[in-house]
């Protein structure tokens, strides 16, 4: 194995100093606000990744089970474990139901190795998909 | 968005990925070419205690925690527009050899899985189960054109995009569009 990463061990190092196994422990309740996005594409950029131009992928790459993430307002990325009682987090239909959506949620927040988790409780609120952008960067990435 | 130009080129080789059982760099951010072990975990459980006992049957995401404790969120698998909970459900609790990219963006670090095989002697998988397991639950050939564009003849996705269009606007939007164009 010669190609394990630096931060992997140097983080794990820090980890081990502390304890061999993680402790598991309450989530921090949060109520988070943004757009419900497509992780992969909001990450790596590989196309514009948000709003109407990017709705379609989205969805393909929700049923794709692709992680769903929030993107809050304040540029957070959160990745969506749990939508209520529903554990699914690959392909839950519930969630391409809301995927590009402005959401309110309530849940818990885990926080891990540089990921933001979320437990979502309840959608507080549903403003639909308020980015109206595909005029500016098409329908993202083949057109329609 | 000066990534977007890359976008097509990147899918356009998940189409048409050529045989090799080594990670192929995408251009990605920060990226990593990474081949490692690690256990696969259900991330709920891993994170909360919420452990049904086979990773959620394939209805969970799935990670690889690193005999560091390190654990790593697999995003992306070796095909299209899909995941990687379909390439790692089969070696739930399980050690593996996890091969792929690791990229950096946006103060998030995730992993795409291209290649995995059970540790440490098992047979290397390329990550493009998703396709089989897909053709199967949906009546296609795996390896058809119909599995291939899977995301073009997804139920669960022409229903959604078929009401609400490819803007999430209605269908009406579409059309406002696309006579623009």
């Amino acid at each position: 194995m010669s190609r394990i990463p630096a931060w992997i061990a140097a983080t794990g190092l820090a980890l081990t100093a502390v304890t061999a196994e993680p402790a598991l422990a309450a989530g921090e309740r949060v109520k988070v606000t943004g757009e419900v996005i497509d992780s992969w594409c909001y990450i790596t950029e590989i196309m514009f990744p948000e709003g109407s131009a990017h709705h379609q992928c989205a969805v393909w790459c929700a049923a794709g089970g692709i992680p769903v993430g929030i993107l809050g307002d304040d540029g957070t990325v959160y990745m969506v474990l749990k939508m209520g009682d529903d554990a699914t987090s690959v392909a839950n239909p519930a969630v391409l139901e809301i995927q590009t959506h402005r959401v309110k949620v309530d849940g818990a927040l885990y926080k891990r190795d540089g990921i933001n988790y979320l437990i979502v409780d309840r959608v507080l609120a549903d403003e639909g998909i308020v980015k109206v952008n595909h005029e500016e960067w098409g329908v993202q990435p083949f057109g329609k | 968005m000066k990534r977007i130009s890359s976008a097509a080129a990147l899918i356009a080789g998940l189409l048409a990925a050529a045989p090799a059982w080594a990670a192929e760099e995408w251009g990605l951010p920060e990226e990593e070419v990474a081949r490692f072990e690690a256990k696969v975990v259900d991330v709920l459980c891993e994170l909360t205690g919420d452990c049904p006992g086979d990773c959620g049957a394939g209805n969970r995401q799935l990670g690889l925690v690193t005999d560091a404790g390190v654990l790593v969120l697999p995003v992306k698998n070796f095909t299209a527009f899909s995941g990687a909970a379909a390439e790692l459900i089969d070696f739930c609790g399980k050690r593996v050899v996890a091969d792929g990219l690791f990229t950096t963006n946006r103060d998030t670090k995730i992993f795409a899985l291209q290649f995995v095989k059970e540790a440490p002697d098992g047979k290397w998988r390329r990550a493009n189960r998703f396709l089989t397991k897909w053709a199967e639950a949906n009546g296609f050939q795996a390896g058809g054109p119909e599995a291939k564009q899977w995301f073009r003849n997804d139920p669960q996705v022409k229903a959604v995009i078929g009401r609400d269009g490819v803007l999430g606007l209605g269908t009406e939007a579409d059309k406002d569009y696309l006579e623009k164009q």
